[in-house]
């Protein structure tokens, strides 16, 4: 029992070192700029206001960002599901000539680090005129979808060969198989993939600074850099500090609404 | 429709030829031609390529912004290894033996909170509180009597900032993998091995450990890709490498020579190198992760 307690003790004291960086960013962006600069260790600021919103959006585009951040990550999200079921339901369920070269070619750009794929996509986006535009950002990036196939194949392997027999009997194609049979029957599997590729989109970083250069064009990932770097230094944090709040609310209530499909796929992404 | 149509239609290759194309176009052609630009010289206004040889390679491999790099890289690596194995290790025996079910969760959850974010997100909220004027870390130490510290301009200390802040944005990750795996570990064997009188830590690490060797590999090469491939982010926006170079790593030494100086065919040599890292990491994960992990 007393090794209980001490148990609960130290996770308490954990958590709220873990938690004490959120809670201090949250508490910056609802303080007013005199709270904000002097020094302070209470986590509730004096007197609650909604300025430093008002404020980082007057500063910087920041209403703009975070639509182009929906759209990139929602665009990403939907291109991989689009080109990642179909594959892994004929990787999964078909059987065909080449299946297992294909497969393999697929999964295998998960081993592939990311960052030796940079220069020459680069130049390839910019050749074909996408540089400064979120299509640019988009495309190359659906094409990283080796996981999610690699998922839905298990989740597809999965279903019973039975069900499908039943459907080929019935005359259905494999289209139809796929859209009114096995789908419904994998949808856990489907938002898990979803989640984990909004997740993994809306935080990108590397490629879309590369990428997107107008002001305007910025996703919130890379203007919240930007924000921090330009402008009065050491002057707007509280601004700064509600604008990544912005940033961090999707995914965290996407967290906290889908803890479970995130960390099967992340879980399942650890045992591969 | 005519049949030819029909049996088009119905191609295991019109559900597969997507993604095969795309992981082509986007990943393995990319990934040949960097091999390629590592040799060459391309001017992106000519569109055009002059053969370079291995001047690239030799070149990189003598700059002392490289050395600095790398040894930085190592730095990362010496520091976020242990910290990234062994604090979500003992988090996770920790919280294995949490007997409230929902306390457990409820930490479980606060713990993974910071994983979900971006390392720019994670970096922008520490850089705050990092400010060597206001930001609560030097109120912090100024409450239990040490001087203000400059943090991230202060050349020896600004690497260990970046590596608190991607330990922070990061363990949870691995904690996860852990619980994964501790809760395959069947309950008869550390039952058994109660009854013979083993105490918590002796079943930990005597009967638990060698149980998740998997989980414990998979962790070192995350760390390495996290070190290698992920970090850029907290590091561009923290430091931007400095101050001197001192917290730079390969990846923004990549990113600085190809995107600031455009030098492509530098930049590519030094993927390539970073590539040569990761694919021993992983090679070493599976050849040593078979021989000496126990599966059953």
């Amino acid at each position: 029992m007393a090794g209980q307690i001490a148990l609960h003790v130290a996770f308490v004291l954990a958590c709220v070192a873990t938690l004490f960086p959120l809670a201090w960013m949250l508490r910056t962006a609802f303080a007013a700029p005199g709270d904000i600069f002097h020094a302070t260790l209470s986590l509730w600021p004096d007197d609650p206001t909604l300025g430093n919103f008002a404020k980082a959006f007057r500063l910087h585009p920041v209403a703009i960002w975070f639509v182009n951040s929906l759209v990139v990550a929602g665009a990403i999200t939907l291109g991989k599901l689009a080109i990642a079921l179909p594959a892994s339901f004929a990787f999964g369920v078909m059987t065909f000539r080449g299946r297992d070269v294909a497969f393999g070619l697929v999964v295998g750009t998960m081993t592939v680090p990311y960052v030796i794929t940079l220069l020459p996509t680069y130049v390839t986006v910019v050749g074909a005129g996408l540089y400064d535009t979120l299509a640019g950002v988009i495309i190359p990036t659906i094409g990283h979808c080796g996981f999610v196939v690699f998922f839905l194949r298990q989740a597809f392997k999965a279903l019973p060969r039975e069900l499908f027999e039943a459907a080929r009997i019935d005359g259905a194609g494999p289209w139809r198989q796929l859209l009114t049979i096995a789908l419904p029957n994998i949808w856990g599997a489907v938002a898990a993939m979803a989640v984990l590729s909004f997740l993994g989109a809306w935080n990108l970083y590397l490629w879309p600074h590369l990428i997107l250069d107008a002001t305007e064009h910025k996703t919130l990932s890379i203007g919240l850099k930007l924000f921090a770097t330009t402008g009065e230094q050491g002057g707007e944090w509280g601004p700064l500090m509600a604008t990544a709040l912005l940033a961090a609310v999707p995914v965290v209530a996407l967290y906290l609404l889908a803890q479970r499909q995130i960390v099967s796929a992340f879980v399942t992404s650890g045992v591969r | 429709m005519t049949a030819a149509w029909r049996r088009l239609g119905r191609s295991p290759w019109l559900f597969a030829g997507p993604a095969v194309a795309a992981a082509v176009a986007f990943v393995w052609l990319p990934m040949v031609a960097t091999f390629g630009l590592s040799f060459i010289d391309w001017s992106m206004l000519r569109q055009e390529a002059t053969w370079r040889g291995i001047t690239h390679y030799s070149g990189t491999l003598a700059n002392p912004d490289f050395h600095l790099a790398l040894g930085n890289t190592a730095i990362y690596l010496a520091a976020l290894l242990p910290l990234q194995i062994g604090v979500p290790l003992a988090l996770a025996f920790a919280l294995v033996r949490v007997r409230a079910g929902l306390p457990g969760r409820i930490y479980r959850t606060a713990l993974f909170a910071p994983s979900v974010l971006s390392f720019p997100i994670a970096a922008v909220v520490w850089l705050w509180m990092f400010n060597p004027t206001v930001g609560v870390l030097n109120t912090l130490l100024g409450h239990v009597g040490f001087a203000p510290q400059r943090w991230l301009t202060d050349p020896d200390l600004a690497i260990w900032g970046v590596i608190a802040v991607a330990f922070w944005k990061s363990f949870g990750f691995n904690l996860l993998i852990f619980l994964a795996a501790l809760a395959n570990v069947p309950a008869d064997v550390t039952e058994a091995a109660r009854i013979d009188g083993a105490g918590p830590f002796r079943q930990a690490i005597d009967i638990e450990l060698p149980l998740i060797s998997p989980a414990l590999f998979f962790a070192i090469v995350t760390t390495v890709i996290i070190v290698l491939d992920e970090i850029v982010g907290a590091v561009d926006v923290l430091t931007e490498g400095g101050p001197f170079r001192m917290s730079s790593n390969l990846l923004y030494f990549l990113y600085e020579r190809g995107f600031r100086h455009f030098q492509f065919g530098e930049a590519a040599a030094v993927a390539v190198l970073i590539a040569a890292m990761v694919a021993a990491v992983t090679w070493a994960q599976f050849r040593f992760g078979e021989r000496h992990v126990h599966y059953d």
